[in-house]
């Protein structure tokens, strides 16, 4: 039994705690209001349909030409053609550290894959202005090697580990009896990682890849200095372009607060959020459905 | 006969993408290493930058000195929601519904992206509030940033604290803040630790949302809270972009680098003592 006063102590504590983590997990949506918010002008006159499918970005013209349909698509071929590059890979390494990596070369790969995380983007970016653009820019005979391509090639490198991690940790909770059945069978290491462990795993190995795709369209400094930010509409994927992070990050600063240019920049914050968080929806969804379909086919 | 060979073919390339991860990363080191190494001496690391244009010459102190001060900020100002809201969901709240969404709304979180919470500060602290440029709001921003980080490993850091401490203690009649205050904490105190130092590297190297916050090209980085002030990130970028010197472009993002994987190597340190603690 507590005394009343002990008591009263462990409620206060409780509701302090409680409203704390109420009150700043409330943060997020606060957030997405005050940025609606601001840029509520626009959806109001433009429309949603309007902005988002004009390709001009005339933002200090009268009348002002907004529209970011040109930005979007950028985004999606920076961060689309990063996982491209980077799905291969990434399962590749994860399937060689559940299964197949020798254990003494695991311990040294998992700390690795650790410490890729932890290098800042803006180095990222800086390595691939530095080398991979030069490269590109002697190699082709260029005039300047930036391009959509040279983005998603560092972005891969930077998704990877995440990529890695997450589908690792799927082939892992495969349950243990499937592994055992498979080693009492006598099947070789092979049929057993690739006919029973991917398969089962699979769920798992696409929610990393959605994961990584939308830290992909999120991802700025990295974009921004390897994409070329030239506001035409890309045609391929060796276009240069600017995708909406970069367009926000580099224009912020110089846009006057209340003007419609400042408003757009917020309506383009919105747009690649939403964009964000419908993709992390999405695999929750398509986790349900599959959930449903059963676990004998999966 | 075809499948044993479209395995062993397969079997190669999980070697070769296993192995080109760990190629990357020392190419990336060595590189910079071959490069920054060179101009990195006492006279870059305690100097300002100097000569025309700025930062062809001289060092980078005020920039290192600002990226503390950014740093210590943000962990100020998050720390303590961060660790109760992570005391929430694994002391207080579990598996509630409550505990259910707020678990939901940090994940969410943790999927913005970084520009997108310096938009948010930049309308919020630099315009609204009328705080300029300043490293109060490059400080919030990289506080927001990092909360999610902080509330997931604090979190994860309490939950595997062995249960039966916490059954033991309840079952003696212990109230359960003096539990948690002298049980459990103590014992998740490695781990809580090492988030902490994982989450003041992923803020030393964030440069989106500080270069529409906090970031100016030259600053004193005098600590004070409505001035603007240099950073290691913005630092590097602008020494590149602006085409001032690629030699000390390299410097700096080895000195970027190194602090980074420096806080992130001791994270690693401190989690193996915690799984070893929590085992006792």
């Amino acid at each position: 039994m507590q005394y009343p006063d002990t008591e009263f102590k462990e409620k206060i504590i409780s509701s302090i705690i409680i409203s704390a983590a109420t009150v700043s997990s409330l943060l997020l949506l606060a957030m997405l209001i005050f940025i609606l918010r601001e840029s509520w002008p626009i959806w109001s006159q433009i429309g949603v349909s309007g902005f988002l499918s004009g390709s001009s970005w005339k933002p200090l013209n009268t009348p002002p030409e907004i529209g970011i349909l040109s930005m979007i698509v950028s985004t999606m071929w920076v961060a689309g053609g990063a996982l491209l590059i980077a799905a291969p890979l990434g399962f590749g390494c994860a399937v060689f550290l559940a299964e197949f990596s020798p254990r003494p070369l695991a311990a040294i790969l998992r700390p690795v894959i650790n410490m890729l995380t932890g290098i800042p983007s803006v180095v990222y970016g800086f390595l691939g202005a530095a080398v991979l653009v030069k490269f590109f820019e002697v190699k082709f005979d260029l005039a300047s090697g930036e391009s959509l391509f040279a983005a998603s090639l560092i972005l891969a490198i930077m998704v990877i580990p995440f990529i890695v991690a997450n589908s690792e940790a799927a082939l892992r909770s495969v349950a243990s009896e499937y592994r055992h059945a498979g080693i009492a069978l006598g099947v070789s290491r092979q049929y057993l990682t690739l006919r029973i462990l991917v398969p089962l795993a699979r769920k798992g190995m696409l929610g990393a890849l959605v994961l990584a795709f939308g830290r992909a369209m999120g991802e700025t400094m990295a974009v921004l200095m390897l994409a070329g930010n030239t506001l035409r509409m890309p045609g391929s994927w060796f276009d240069k372009g600017e995708p909406l992070s970069a367009l926000i990050a580099l224009e912020l600063g110089s846009s006057t607060p209340g003007s419609f240019h400042y408003q757009a920049l917020f309506a383009a914050g919105l747009v690649l959020v939403l964009m964000v968080i419908a993709v992390n929806i999405g695999i929750n969804l398509l986790f349900n459905r599959l959930q449903k379909r059963g676990d004998d086919f999966i | 006969m075809k499948k044993a060979i479209r395995d062993k073919l397969l079997l190669g390339w999980f070697w070769v993408s296993g192995l080109l991860i760990l190629v990357i990363l020392l190419a990336i080191i060595i590189y910079l290493i071959w490069r920054g190494g060179p101009f990195i001496n006492s006279q870059f690391i305690l100097e300002s930058p100097r000569g025309f244009p700025l930062g062809t010459e001289g060092g980078i102190f005020p920039a290192i000195k600002g990226t503390l001060w950014l740093i210590l900020l943000a962990l100020v100002v998050s720390f303590v929601p961060g660790l109760l809201t992570a005391i929430y969901l694994s002391e207080y709240g579990r598996s509630g519904r409550l505990a259910e969404i707020i678990n939901l709304l940090v994940q969410s979180m943790a999927g913005i992206p970084s520009i997108i919470i310096g938009l948010f500060v930049y309308a919020f602290g630099v315009v609204t509030l009328g705080w300029g440029i300043s490293l109060l709001a490059g400080g919030l921003a990289l506080a927001i940033m990092i909360f999610p980080v902080i509330v997931v490993s604090s979190r994860d850091a309490l939950l595997a604290v062995d249960e039966n401490y916490r059954l033991v203690a309840n079952s003696l009649g212990v109230s359960k803040s003096y539990t948690l205050y002298r049980v459990i904490l103590p014992r998740a105190a490695a781990g809580i630790t090492a988030g902490l130092l994982l989450s003041l590297g992923y803020a030393a190297g964030a440069t989106a949302p500080i270069m529409v916050t906090a970031a100016a090209v030259i600053a004193s980085s005098s600590g004070a809270l409505l001035e603007p002030v240099m950073a290691l990130p913005y630092h590097l970028y602008i020494l590149f972009n602006e085409h001032l010197s690629l030699n000390y472009a390299y410097a700096t993002a080895l000195v970027l680098v190194s602090l980074v994987l420096l806080l992130n190597i001791l994270a690693l340190l401190l989690n193996s003592l915690q799984e070893r603690m929590s085992k006792q």
